[in-house]
């Protein structure tokens, strides 16, 4: 029965191991010095123990004064035993026990609220389990018939809650979950994150980022498993991501461009490849949202440059089902594949940027999409023409994809660095001309290209017969990015054997 | 937790598709072998071919344009109209 006076008696009261705001110790001597001590122990998370801070709290001042001294026995932190306190209208002594919740142990409790009644002489009168308003009053009266006691409001009597000490440790570990009370790792448990932390998409957060985009309007189906991407799912993947609202217009060009059945993301999402998608950001939304084409271009540091790219590739892990070990079947993959957006450093740049070369306007503010291998450095200091330089350039490529796999149809991606466009541009080098040089440098006669994996070209061609490394010049993308200093440029492989196009869409706000 | 969160899932449950009847011989069957073009697939084809044959079946040879994206509408129709049975030589 829950709130019966148990009738131990006259049994010691255990002293207290607990922590207060008080600077003295708290001693049973010290609670008895005036008369009997209530001894109330209650948790946060307990609505009776809640109830019982309620109704009795506000009399402790007058049972002090009648004799009484009131203590609620927190098994919570101090602070959060303070904070309760105060809601709670609780005007005695507070103070707070940690774990193992010696106290709790010590009273043998089971449940929270129990109040105890310790005599003036330091033994246990009497105690209380739960709340029983006509067990309390009745322990109260025991000290003084006149003493206030709590009102007979209903209910009258309410089961406490377990206590913490009498939790069975090994019990509660086999029970406890890290999510119970940390939403990030409720994020990890709903298999909503590439392997990274993420933004937990609450409503409000989702609703932010769509500002004045339909949620409602669909951009399409997502290979492989082909789920819809509502513009609310792109959102609520952006706030996963990491981005903030205004780089979500660049999420829905980025995405309706790799949606495009043209940039075929079906190939690139499963395939055994280390395919990523790359994103150009070209226009003045680079500056906009303070995208990096500067130094570290390729790396960490950029909040939009990272979280626009990552917001793209959760859309392909988790709306498209593209979760790397189930239909994605990349064999190594690769960190583009984490996500993968870059800003052309168009002010820097000798040539026109990418997107005006592909038909739009300097002024449009475009995203490009592109399949491609992860980025291969390529260190070149020496160089003092910009023929050696781009010599070097190219055929830092004649390995990508693989050794003797020439020539490569899909787009390979160079991203020029500042010193080595420089010497372009003093050299008045168009980007075309460049781009021509480098398709006339790589090439070599088919009989050395006939080891290991090769193309079904090299086998057919006459073994003298020079083979270049790449179809055309078009198959060679330039790009300018960088830090200003630092003769690096890269080169980013081809996705080959998808039979993709590179695709752009212009950013528009609705 | 208790917050409302905006899944990132395509929650919709699709049934799955019911497989095609199993023949109960393969003799007499047309069966249509499909290459998907990825590198040594005809090769495994042309050994099942002629297993097939030897069984009696009669068999012909459809290629997809490229093995990366899934196969086009007309060619599936096409491969339907004409087979009774079909095998795919898939990659890797």
């Amino acid at each position: 029965m829950q709130g019966a006076t148990d009738g131990t008696s006259l049994r010691p009261a255990p002293e207290l191991a607990v922590s207060s705001i008080d600077p003295e110790p708290v001693t049973i001597a010290r609670l008895t010095a005036g008369g009997p001590a209530l001894l109330l122990f209650v948790s946060e998370e307990c609505p009776t123990s809640a109830m019982a801070l309620r109704k009795l709290g506000p009399l402790c001042p007058a049972l002090d004064d009648g004799g009484l001294s009131c203590t609620a026995i927190f098994e919570d932190p101090l602070e959060i035993a303070l904070r309760v306190a105060r809601n709670c209208g609780w005007a005695g002594r507070v103070v707070s026990q940690a774990p193992p919740y010696q106290a709790s142990r010590q009273y043998g409790l089971i449940s929270v609220p129990t109040a105890v009644l310790i005599g003036k002489d330091g033994s246990i009168v009497a105690s209380v389990t739960g709340w029983d308003q006509p067990a309390i009053a009745e322990l109260i009266r025991t000290v003084g018939a006149d003493l206030p006691v709590p009102a007979a409001t209903e209910p009258l009597r309410k089961p406490g809650c377990s206590s913490k000490a009498a939790i069975d440790p090994e019990l509660a570990a086999a029970m406890a979950s890290a999510s119970a009370d940390d939403e990030l790792e409720e994020m990890f448990e709903r298999g909503w994150t590439d392997g990274l932390p993420v933004i937990p998409p609450t409503t409000e957060r989702v609703d932010r980022m769509l500002g004045r985009f339909d949620g409602g309007e669909s951009l399409g189906e997502v290979p492989p498993s082909m789920g819809e991407a509502t513009l609310r799912r792109l959102a609520a993947c952006a706030v996963l991501a990491g981005c903030r609202p205004d780089y979500f217009p660049v999420v829905v060009a980025a995405a309706r461009a790799a949606l495009d059945p043209r940039f075929n993301l079906h190939g690139q999402a499963v395939t055994t490849q280390p395919a990523g998608q790359l994103i150009v950001v070209n226009g003045p939304v680079r500056q906009a949202l303070q995208m990096n084409s500067g130094m570290g271009a390729l790396g960490p540091g950029n909040r939009a440059n990272l979280t626009i790219g990552r917001a793209i590739r959760l859309l392909v892990c988790l709306t498209g089902g593209g979760m790397p070990g189930t239909l994605d079947r990349s064999t190594l993959g690769q960190m583009g594949k984490v996500g993968f957006c870059i800003a052309e450093d168009e002010e820097v740049s000798p040539w026109e940027p990418l997107h005006a070369e592909r038909g739009f306007q300097p002024g449009q503010s475009v995203v490009t999409l592109i399949g491609c291998d992860a980025p291969l450095s390529i260190s070149d200091h020496r160089s003092r023409t910009p023929e050696d330089l781009a010599y070097v350039l190219a055929w830092a490529a004649a390995s990508t994809w693989s050794t003797n796999w020439w020539p490569l149809t899909e787009p390979s991606v160079f991203v020029i660095c500042p010193e080595h466009a420089a010497m372009f541009r003093a050299a008045r080098w168009s980007k075309q001309r460049l781009r021509e040089f480098m398709f006339e440098t790589v090439h070599k006669p088919a009989r050395e290209l006939r080891r290991g994996e090769t193309t079904p070209f090299v086998h057919a061609a006459d073994p003298e017969a020079e083979v270049y490394k790449w179809e055309s010049p078009e198959s060679i993308v330039l790009l300018v990015a960088g830090g200003e200093a630092g003769r690096y440029s890269a080169v980013l492989g081809p996705c080959t054997g998808m039979g993709f196009q590179i695709v752009s869409a212009e950013v528009e706000s609705p | 937790m208790t917050a409302d969160y905006v899944s990132p899932f395509d929650e919709r449950v699709r049934p799955p598709e019911p497989l095609a009847p199993r023949p109960a011989s393969i003799s007499g069957l047309r069966v249509t072998l499909l290459d998907i073009r990825k590198n040594r697939g005809a090769e495994f084809l042309d050994r099942v071919e002629t297993l097939l044959q030897e069984a009696g079946a009669t068999t012909s040879r459809v290629t997809k344009e490229i093995f990366s994206k899934p196969a086009a509408l007309g060619l599936i129709d096409r491969i339907t109209s004409i087979s009774d049975a079909v095998v795919e030589a898939l990659a890797d």
